[in-house]
């Protein structure tokens, strides 16, 4: 018997509710409970408000005196602007990442700042995680393709750019970020889905005219640009 | 109690299983999604005033578990760079649940699960669905179109295998 055809959009929904309405939830805490916590959490924040009054005032003596580098890296409202890349997080929800291939990358950066506009990311430095098999999704997270004419093969990339949805990133699931200073001076970064809870690591660079195991071209992508050193001899 | 400690605790009180179910859907562990539901009614009374007056309370409160979800993860992250998302797997929620239609639902992208979410448990129309997540309407269309055929193939293939046995 094939059902394919019996199923409505109400029947689907209906039997969605039903098997989440029958896993175990836990009952409602006590309500004075709640309203502590929604007390306290009022205090805090006046706290900090207060605080926040005292690092505004000092970080107007520093831009003052020139001491923007004191306060960390230069940042403008959606922008995080480093030496290595700009991350921009844009109108519709996406961030756009642009990575200066003058500098090297900065793995702990990107993978904090990553963070900061949701989307979760491991960022690596000589070495690439990878899960076998790889969570579908990738598409719809890393939507297009990035600027330039390297994607997918061996050519070097003025200013690699991509842009990433975190809306569309699959519940598990988190976005791989694999970075290699190659022995040919070149910087080569592979970009991937990884599910948190199954993944394998390797020092090796991927082959970058072929995807990962596990994965195939429309799920991975490679970038390869040049380094802060003049590539080769 | 005050009228608005009394107000807030019987919305509370009918609020808590529906937004606690249509957190789960979209953040796939319970246990997570609980701590994030209590936090969120946390804000809830702190702005009480504000939240009675919004025309989809609970949807209020569930956009805000979602975002608060959001952050906790980030401080998680930060402080344990390896640990791994917590999404409860299916099959470990005990026996007789739809473990295919549950998989499915939780490898739906992200915004297809909170639409999918706002409709089922808090029985949202399109255009308040659209208000909360701050899209277009038809853009909730397309995303309850694209989550509802993709549960679907996962369903109609399964009940096809169990058929065919």
């Amino acid at each position: 018997m094939n059902v394919h055809d019996e199923m409505s959009d109400n029947e689907v929904l209906r039997a969605a509710s039903d098997s989440l309405s029958a896993l175990p939830v836990a009952s409602p805490p006590d309500v004075e409970a709640i309203m502590a916590k929604g007390r306290a959490r009022r205090r805090r924040r006046r706290l900090s408000a207060a605080a926040g009054v005292s690092v505004a005032a000092a970080a107007g003596t520093a831009l003052a005196l020139g001491l923007t580098g004191a306060l960390g890296p230069a940042r403008t409202p959606g922008t995080i602007r480093t030496t290595s890349f700009t991350l921009v997080s844009n109108s519709d929800g996406t961030a756009t990442l642009t990575i200066n291939p003058k500098e090297l990358l900065d793995p702990t950066a990107l993978q904090s700042d990553l963070a900061q506009y949701g989307i979760p990311a491991k960022v690596t430095s000589s070495s690439f995680c990878t899960s076998d098999p790889a969570p579908a999704g990738f598409a719809q997270v890393v939507p297009g393709q990035p600027a330039g004419p390297g994607t997918g093969t061996p050519q070097p990339v003025a200013q690699p750019t991509i842009t990433i949805d975190p809306s569309a990133m699959p519940a598990g699931a988190e976005l791989s970020v694999g970075y290699f200073q190659l022995s040919s001076g070149e910087q080569q970064a592979d970009v991937v889905l990884i599910d948190t809870s199954s993944y394998t690591c390797t020092s090796t660079p991927p082959d970058f005219n072929s995807p990962p195991p596990g994965y195939d071209e429309s799920d991975s992508l490679g970038l390869r640009y040049d380094g802060p050193s003049p590539a080769g001899p | 109690m005050s009228n608005e400690q009394t107000e807030f605790a019987e919305f509370f009180r009918g609020s808590w299983e529906p937004c606690l179910r249509a957190v789960v859907a979209v953040v796939g562990s319970p246990q997570s999604a609980e701590d994030q539901v209590a936090e969120a009614f946390a804000k809830a009374w702190v702005s009480w005033r504000k939240v009675r007056r919004h025309p989809a309370p609970r949807a209020w409160v569930v956009r805000t578990a979602l975002n608060t979800g959001a952050s906790w993860w980030r401080r998680r992250r930060r402080e344990l760079p390896l640990a791994d998302h917590d999404v409860t797997a299916p099959g470990d929620l005990g026996g007789g649940l739809d473990t295919t239609l549950l998989t499915a639902l939780w490898r739906l992208p992200a915004r297809q699960r909170e639409v999918i979410a706002l409709r089922i448990f808090l029985d949202l129309d399109t255009d308040t669905i659209a208000r909360q997540l701050g899209i277009e309407a038809g853009t909730v269309r397309m995303h309850l179109s694209r989550g509802v055929t993709a549960l679907r193939h996962e369903l109609t293939t399964a009940k096809n295998m169990e058929a065919g046995q």
